[in-house]
């Protein structure tokens, strides 16, 4: 059994030898057998790149498939952006009504709702997953981190309804009057917590996308913290640390850059989240100052207005917001690569 | 086993039995490591030899279903009581293991790490205090350029007394050494065994080895372990010379293990 592999692969890797040798050997039992081991080795050769042509055409799609949707982007945006030129990006007019429309209501919204979610997803994902790996009892481990996956998989839809007619009179009649009337007295911060408190707005779309987002970061970050070698966190123990300083000094050290990865994941799924938002955030083309006051993000402008809007121009302009938020999206990851490249120079010196 | 009774026993085993689940790993283990002495544990593998330091600092701790029973006295007190304090108990044993394991931080903060955990030192003393202790791993004159960079970045043997130094930083009583040198080159184990000769005259050593001649030279006392079971505990230079075990003897001589 053995031998026949290592035969096997001796044949692979000698492949043009081996037929060399059987043009160029005149035995006659040796020509036969060298013969029908060269037509062996053509064979192995065909498949060979027959399986290099098919993985490369799959690693190909990708680019086309990328490039396909760049271009259709690019090209349905292109009436809007030729009107409104780069104001589109500074108004935040949105009017169908007399074809005016501006993108930075939704862009705000976006950005914030997403950095939002992640400042309070990231902390409790970081907490999750410590707890898993390192103080949880082992009889808990799994049915808790099957209760993470399936929280991944419940699909948005339902988010957006439970946030609707469960979370929402919540917020409106507990969180956001306590936050109004805690934040009132303090300078800046009252600004940011101010207004009547209506449920919907920025900030109930960033706590159901916060909850949203967990399960994500959290899978990412059990999963790298459990790539820490056992015997580098024995040796932390093994001088004393608390397991609050072997995470803090040594877990987290070790992973950081699989720990950029979830988050980043977290954050591009926050970014492109549509229905939840769409059912929470209130859907005003407004910025306001107050994060309690409705706003929109890009993707529940796109999914509300896309079936309503008949005139070329509103078309145009949905178009460009995605485009907007393609951009966006890939500026994030750009931001997220050159964070871990610099976190490796750092430490290669 | 005639010892002599001028010695002062820093850990005192007692009874010791260990069990990972169902399965005995050391059964009934008596035996004193004495001050200021090095202890090398030797036998085959599976014999027992690292669970036994692992109980010295609890390190079976961090895992389920592993149990210690019996007494492990240091200076007196037992360290396998419940009430113990682990972090404590593990800042006054100190365990160096057998794969080099830097952190994942510069040189500098390797050393500074332990120490800062214990004491609130102003930068200068800090500065001192993480020389002293590279300078006592022989590790100072190759790394004193370059304190600021990734402790990944040393060689193996480098790594291995960067942890030494690391554990002598925050000044222990006893070392317990788990094959120190088996992933090292010749002179890097040279250097390690030249280190635990001057570090004996300050601490209470335990080391494992795989290496019969490495126990031979570092080490004061010798205990030979077998199927979790002591079989023999002795001054080295009778241990390894006039053995009273048959058992012990066909080790040494090479004739299993």
């Amino acid at each position: 059994m053995c031998v026949h592999v290592q035969k096997a692969a001796g044949l692979m890797s000698k492949g043009s030898r081996v037929a060399d040798i059987a043009v160029s050997s005149g035995g006659m039992g040796q020509a036969g057998l060298a013969t029908s081991r060269a037509s062996v080795v053509r064979r192995f050769r065909r498949g060979d790149s027959l399986f290099r042509v098919v993985t490369l055409s799959a690693a190909l799609s990708v680019l086309i498939i990328l490039c396909g949707v760049l271009i259709s982007l690019v090209f349905g945006a292109w009436p809007a952006l030729r009107q409104f030129g780069l104001g589109f990006f500074i108004h935040t007019t949105w009017n169908p009504a007399r074809d005016d429309f501006g993108a930075l209501a939704a862009i705000y919204g976006t950005l914030v709702t997403s950095v939002l979610a992640m400042l309070l997803a990231v902390p409790v994902s970081f907490g999750i997953a410590v707890f898993l790996t390192e103080l949880c009892p082992w009889w808990m481990r799994r049915p808790i981190g099957i209760a993470i996956e399936l929280l991944a998989g419940i699909p948005s839809i339902i988010y957006g309804i439970w946030g609707l007619f469960v979370f929402l009179p919540f917020v409106q009649s507990v969180l956001q009057p306590w936050l109004i009337d805690f934040f009132a007295p303090i300078p800046v911060l009252n600004i940011l917590f101010a207004g009547p408190p209506y449920g919907i707005g920025v900030l109930s779309a960033a706590f159901i996308l916060a909850i949203m987002v967990v399960p994500f970061i959290t899978a990412v970050t059990r999963d790298v913290f459990e790539t820490v070698p056992s015997v580098l966190k024995e040796a932390a123990y093994g001088i004393g640390a608390t397991r609050f300083e072997v995470v803090r000094r040594v877990v987290i050290p070790y992973t950081r850059t699989g720990l950029v990865g979830g988050v980043m994941l977290g954050l591009g799924r926050a970014l492109g989240e549509t229905m939840a938002v769409t059912f929470v955030i209130g859907n005003a083309h407004t910025i306001s100052s107050s994060l309690l006051a409705p706003g929109t993000t890009i993707s529940a402008v796109i999914a509300n207005e896309f079936s309503e809007a008949t005139d070329p121009m509103y078309v145009s302009s949905l178009i460009a917001l995605g485009l907007i938020l393609f951009l966006i999206t890939f500026i994030v990851l750009a931001i997220s690569r050159l964070l871990l490249m610099r976190i490796e120079n750092a430490e290669a010196k | 086993m005639t010892v002599e009774p001028a010695l002062a026993q820093k850990v005192t085993i007692r009874d010791l039995k260990f069990f990972y689940g169902d399965t005995q790993a050391l059964k009934s283990i008596s035996l004193p490591l004495y001050e200021h002495k090095v202890t090398a544990f030797i036998g085959p593998s599976g014999c027992g030899k690292s669970t036994l330091l692992r109980v010295l600092n609890r390190m079976y701790d961090l895992y389920p279903r592993q149990r210690a029973e019996g007494q492990v006295l240091l200076d007196g007190n037992d360290i396998l009581a419940p009430n113990t304090d682990i972090n404590l108990l593990r800042s006054r044993i100190g365990m160096v293991f057998q794969k080099p394991t830097p952190f994942p931080m510069s040189i500098y903060d390797n050393i500074a790490f332990g120490i800062k955990l214990y004491e609130r030192l102003p930068k200068a003393e800090l500065d001192q205090r993480v020389e002293a202790a590279l300078r006592g791993a022989a590790l100072w004159d190759e790394v004193k350029d370059k304190l600021q960079a990734s402790g990944l970045s040393l060689s193996g043997g480098q790594q291995q007394r960067l942890c030494i130094a690391r554990t002598v930083a925050i000044q222990p009583e006893v070392i317990l050494l788990d094959e120190p040198a088996s992933a090292l080159d010749p002179i890097s184990t040279a250097k390690i065994e030249e280190l635990i000769d001057e570090l004996s005259a300050r601490y209470t050593i335990a080391i494992v080895t795989h290496n019969m001649q490495q126990a031979a030279r570092v080490s004061d006392y010798t205990a030979f372990m077998y199927l979790g079971s002591l079989i023999e505990f002795d001054e080295t230079s009778k241990l390894f010379t006039t053995p009273h075990e048959k058992q012990t003897q066909d080790y040494i001589t090479g004739r299993f293990g």
